[in-house]
């Protein structure tokens, strides 16, 4: 009995891990915008689901190998945020907060009201790039579905791929100059400006790198669940928010240990406490984790300076 | 000065719309009737909406080529829920009170019918469902009816399938949180208790993507058959995620399952599932294929079980349409009356409360397509 418990843990995790990896590279693109500018781009849901959409096109037409599908979707994803930077962020860069905030709302239902209009409603599957086999990492035979911990093709590549993309913009914050830009804009836009640095082109490289991690989790995803529509990124586009808070606004590894973390609770809440409350029980969490560290898990309380 | 201005604005404004709503009162023109539809024409459960509507349409042009009812044309008016069930109640008003409506069919999901119902009873208008299946529709009142076979006679019906054909003896239910689940999962439950086991039973909310965690709860109790209460979108997922979770057991599932998009969604995963409907699109029977050619023509597709249900829903208020004319209590009366009726998807009659009694299909993915067993 134990054992089959133990088994039934483990398989979760890995399916904790599996999910957690992609809300994490929805949650980097969050933190990423809000750390330079301080505002939260709710349309990176849209990104996420025209990252998606792009490539499912690109690989249904047959002509394209999925590695440059997918660094296509990338790009044009990249573009995207670009754009949707320049039009409804960069001219309200001077006006309260709130009116960029409302911006990013518009934005978010205006691309999502567009894709129901150009492609429609429906959901479509998304074709599988490679054959999905299945590794048993554990097994207790002796069950008419022997209790296995297993790990599909699928699986690990959604983790390995996760994972080296933010290996990658770890590798590109801390060593590298443009990184240091970033960190630096984050930092103190004004004075950064002051230094010779090119604040528009920081602020539009941030949006680029973060739109593309978010089409990267949109076609993850569209894999995984064999699923794409207009309305896809909406939940997971909250999710990756609050996976970006929860792990501290504004910092990087903290939004990765929060998507890994919300992954987590969801396929736990689900299994050990109820199926159709998982959501309510991963929002729980947060509100308690926010109620103890207001700053979000890694976040640090940075005081206003005089 | 300034609020004067506003008093005339405020008067202007009111009497404006004291008008607009006096004009809904007007009766319809004297040559038509008109009837509304109501169900998903966008959204995750698009296809039986727009299917049903559909079948309805092709009611309505065989109706108006032969001379309509008693001369006069049948105009159809269709509006779209998005699968809302408080969109459906707009709706369905604004067909009532705007369009001035002689009957509705509709709504399509059975969380929108339960919503809607009220305001059409209230309202003394015959809205008849072609495929709301929870318990109790037919309940909500007089004027409520519906012409397919409620969850508690498929469910139970193809639990009892399963345990004495199939040979099935553990069940996982995995239902839906809408009244469409809700009500299946009761009666399965209850017949596979009877007769053999349950020995899981869990619940996701509609637009789920993500049952791999349910799954591995579900494989973990060892089950040999699966009964997914809900509609396509998310059955085809949870099949493709059990299959991928090496959880080999028998599908089953109810008239959700009934959408092309089932085998586009979820591939060689829903190969071997079975399901309960009420409309076999190769019966031979003469009526039900010239149904089916002509709804080929029209759509450049194949009828399924919904637009067949729409049309012989639309038939049925024809027949009460020729006996109560416009009069709304006397088509009312007059649907209640209906026996036997030779549909397309089978004889059909009404119960007392407005419910349907029929004869129940069972139906077989096989090689992507559906083929009937029972």
């Amino acid at each position: 009995m134990f054992l089959q418990e133990l088994i039934t843990f483990f398989q979760q995790l890995l399916n904790g891990l599996t999910l957690g990896s992609t809300y994490a590279l929805i949650a980097l693109g969050y933190t990423m915008v809000y750390g330079i500018l301080e505002i939260i781009n709710f349309a990176h849901g849209e990104i996420y689901m025209f990252g998606a959409f792009v490539g499912m096109f690109l690989l249904r037409s047959g002509k394209v190998p999925f590695p440059l599908a997918f660094l296509l979707a990338m790009g044009a994803a990249a573009l995207l945020g670009v754009t949707i930077e320049r039009i409804a962020y960069r001219p309200l860069r001077r006006s309260p907060r709130i009116t960029a905030l409302i911006s990013a709302i518009g934005m978010s239902i205006l691309l999502q009201n567009l894709a129901i209009l150009l492609l429609g409603p429906q959901t479509s599957p998304f074709p599988k790039p490679f054959a999905v086999s299945v590794f048993k990492l554990a097994e207790l035979p002796n069950y008419p579905h022997a209790l296995t911990v297993q790990i599909n093709t699928l699986q690990i590549f959604i983790m390995l791929i996760s994972f080296a993309l933010m290996l990658g913009l770890h590798f590109l914050v801390q060593k590298t100059k443009i990184g240091k830009a970033m960190r630096a804009t984050a930092q103190d836009k004004e004075t950064v400006s002051l230094m010779g640095i090119n604040v528009n082109n920081v602020i539009s490289i941030t949006f680029a790198i973060g739109s593309a991690l978010g089409a990267a989790a949109g076609i993850l995803i569209g894999i995984y669940f064999n699923a794409v529509y207009p309305t896809m990124g909406v939940m997971p586009g909250l999710k990756g928010f609050v996976a970006a808070v929860m792990g501290g606004i504004g910092n990087i590894p903290g939004a990765m240990v929060g998507g890994l973390l919300l992954g987590l609770m969801e396929v736990f809440g689900a299994a050990y406490i109820s199926s159709s409350l998982k959501d309510a029980i991963a929002f729980a969490v947060l509100i308690i984790i926010l109620l103890l560290r207001p700053a979000g898990l890694l976040g640090k309380n940075v005081q206003e300076k005089v | 000065m300034k609020t004067k201005g506003l008093g005339l604005a405020l008067i202007l404004v009111l009497t404006a719309a004291l008008l607009a709503g006096c004009s809904g009162g007007t009766q319809p023109a004297a040559e038509e009737i008109k009837i509304g539809t109501i169900g998903p024409l966008t959204g995750d459960y698009a296809t039986y909406g727009e299917n049903v509507r559909r079948g309805v349409e092709i009611a309505v042009e065989e109706i108006n080529a032969a001379g309509g009812v008693d001369g006069k044309m049948l105009k159809l008016i269709s509006e779209d829920t998005k699968g809302v069930a408080d969109d459906a109640a707009k709706a369905a008003t604004k067909l009532m009170e705007q369009d001035q409506v002689t009957a509705i069919i509709g709504a399509v999901l059975s969380g929108e019918t339960n919503t809607a119902g009220p305001f059409a009873n209230d309202a003394g208008v015959v809205m008849i469902s072609p495929s709301s299946t929870a318990t109790g529709i037919p309940d909500i009142g007089d004027y409520i009816f519906r012409n397919c076979l409620s969850d508690d006679i498929q469910g139970a019906q193809l639990a009892e399938y399963a345990v004495t054909e199939l040979g099935a003896a553990k069940f996982a239910i995995l239902y839906a949180k809408n009244d469409y689940g809700e009500a299946l999962k009761k009666a399965v439950e209850g017949k596979a208790t009877e007769l053999a086991s349950v020995v899981a039973v869990e619940s996701y909310n509609d637009g789920e993507q993500d049952f791999n965690a349910v799954l591995t709860s579900i494989k973990a109790k060892q089950p040999d058959t699966l009964y997914i209460a809900g509609y396509y979108t998310e059955a085809a997922k949870i099949a493709q995620q059990a299959k991928d979770q090496g959880l080999n057991v028998q599908i089953l599932g109810a008239d959700g399952f009934f959408s092309n998009k089932l085998v586009e969604l979820g591939g060689d995963a829903v190969e071997g599932a079975i399901f309960t409907a009420s409309f076999y699109p190769d019966d031979p029977a003469e009526a039900v294929q010239t149904f089916v050619a002509a709804y080929q023509d029209k759509n450049s597709e194949a009828a399924d079980m919904f637009a067949a249900q729409g049309y012989d829903a639309m038939m049925l208020v024809v027949e009460a349409l020729k006996v109560g004319g416009t009069d709304r209590t006397a088509v009312r009366n007059a649907l209640a009356e209906v026996k036997d009726f030779p549909g397309i998807t089978g004889k059909t009659s009404f119960f007392a409360n407005g419910d349907c009694d029929k004869e129940v299909l069972i139906l077989k993915v096989e090689n992507g397509k559906f083929v009937k067993i029972r």
